[in-house]
């Protein structure tokens, strides 16, 4: 029994090793519909304050910023804090207008430890590339409406 | 002759279980008393989830097992379609079927850990890390998540299955096997983990239910005690599926009984992946006030039966959210039985605790 498992334990020391060095030698793992940082849309954004609403971990507040935003007269856009944040998605499905996305930034690009970099403002929001986006509303909004299954 | 004394075991140290500590009651080096001490991870979860809405309180619902989250996460998103009177579409159904049970093995795999380390045989739990990490790559494709999924929400499941749902999910439970099989072979069939385990932790399966234990440690005691097959949610009563059981009851027949365990998860998952359709509805929408009322939960998890109660007196939130966790009488009650009936060493606790497999976060809550 102990001769079978030395040699077993030969034949996983010769496949490919699970573990991976993040980030020195390889990328965190990604897949297409993580759930990672947000993308805000302030083109669509009305200032709703829903996503502030339904957030569990109240990592969003809603902050006034400068410009002209004709669907948003008050100027008010979420502020995420992403260290607070636990990616739920809850933001992105409770969104009326489709104004909230998520990428697939996640892992170490993330991890600082001065948190005045991880509450992302609603301009530094809206700047995060729109080909990372992993998760969007249709994916998670009920399709099914009628009670009764 | 050497005198009576206490020690104090844990919270940090290697053979606990966990953040947990113990007032252990010596004489010699047996051990003749364990007195808990819990509290270490208590963060009063229950009332946090009575104070956030219906919408998003199941976000913390499962956050206080990290091995295996998604039982919990199936118990309350059950209770709570109890509580809005839904049911939710038969996919949503086998898919949260096939969550539960992927979480199981994983957990198990986990676990394999903590049993090869308090035996001294590290090797087979790297090989059992590598079936967990397919589990995980697997969850992180369909979920979006490694280890808190949130996919399984009141009226369904959150979104619509990827591209290739079956065939990927098949292969997974195949690749799982294999690993199994070789981490059984190392592990149960090693001299020196028979001898560590064998008549270690007696306790029948009749016992340990009055005790208030479920799960493994009274399957592994010869009771076929499952609440997949007495009280069946989900899907379960229509897969095919057996319940292992031991014979002795001893930490030997515990971990045996994990590991068939998981061939029957398997059997489970590749029966329902086979109703898990793309296309096909997956979720009811819930409305964000639900009718007074009560719902209840009970599901089998990995280290026993997880009951959820969910009082709702008509508002924005629940009124009372009650989980009881199977971890605490493992640690309280049957594992004093097992001080009681039997000559125990400090070199044998580790080996009980490990066999018992308690979730230290799951008792403070």
């Amino acid at each position: 029994m102990v001769l079978s498992t030395i040699v077993k334990s030969i034949e996983y020391m010769l496949k490919r090793p699970y573990t991976r060095l993040v980030p020195a030698k390889s990328r965190p793992f990604k897949t297409e519909r993580l759930r990672g940082a947000h993308l805000l849309d302030m083109s669509k954004c009305t200032g709703c304050s829903m996503c502030q609403l339904v957030c569990p971990a109240n990592a969003i507040d809603m902050v006034e910023v400068e410009g002209n935003y004709p669907q948003n007269p008050r100027r008010r856009f979420p502020r995420i804090d992403l260290h607070k944040c636990t990616y739920c998605g809850l933001c992105v499905e409770y969104c009326p207008f489709n104004a909230l996305y998520m990428t697939s930034i996640t892992g170490f690009e993330l991890y600082t430890r001065d948190k005045k970099t991880t509450l992302k403002t609603p301009l530094e929001l809206s700047k995060v590339d729109p080909s990372l986006i992993t998760v969007r509303r249709e994916m998670l909004a009920v399709k099914e409406v009628k009670p009764g299954g | 002759m050497a005198g009576s004394y206490t020690v104090y075991f844990g919270p940090q140290h290697p053979g606990a279980p966990g953040n947990i500590g113990f007032k252990l009651e010596l004489e010699g080096e047996r051990v003749v008393k364990a007195e808990l001490i819990p509290g270490f991870l208590h963060r009063g979860f229950e009332k946090m989830i009575e104070n956030r809405k219906w919408e998003n309180s199941y976000v913390l619902s499962y956050r206080f097992c990290v091995e295996d989250p998604d039982s919990l996460e199936v118990a309350y998103a059950e209770a709570l379609d109890k509580v809005f009177r839904v049911e939710p579409p038969e996919k949503a159904r086998y898919f949260r079927m096939i969550q539960a049970e992927f979480s199981r093995i994983a957990s198990h795999m986990f676990w394999v850990h903590f049993m090869a380390g308090s035996t001294g045989l590290r090797t087979p739990a790297y090989w059992a890390s590598a079936a967990r990490e397919e589990i995980l790559k697997w969850f992180a494709w369909v979920t979006g998540h490694r280890v808190y999924h949130n996919f399984s929400v009141p009226g369904g499941i959150r979104g619509e299955v990827p591209e290739g749902f079956g065939e990927r999910t098949t292969q997974l439970t195949y690749l799982v096997e294999d690993i199994v099989k070789d981490v059984e072979k190392a592990l149960l069939g090693n001299r020196v983990f028979k001898r560590r385990t064998r008549g270690v932790g007696v306790i029948k399966g009749d016992v340990a239910l009055k005790l208030g234990a479920t799960g493994p440690v009274v399957r592994g005691g010869g009771l076929k005690y499952d609440t997949r097959k007495i009280a069946p949610y989900e899907r379960y009563d229509k897969v095919s599926f057996e319940i292992p059981v031991g014979e002795v009851g001893d930490s030997y027949d515990r971990a045996l009984v994990r590991f068939r365990e998981v061939y029957e998860s398997l059997k489970i998952i590749r029966q329902a992946v086979l109703e898990v359709r793309r296309g096909e509805p997956y979720r009811v929408k819930v409305p964000l006030t639900a009718p007074p009322g009560r719902g209840y939960a009970r599901v089998e998890a990995a280290r026993g039966e997880y009951t959820v109660h969910v009082v709702s007196t008509g508002g924005r939130s629940p009124y009372r959210v009650r989980f009881k966790s199977p971890s605490l009488p493992l640690l309280t009650t049957v594992l004093n039985y097992i001080l009681e009936n039997e000559e125990v060493t400090i070199a044998d606790l580790p080996v009980i605790f490990a066999s018992l497999d308690p979730c230290a976060p799951d008792i403070d809550r």
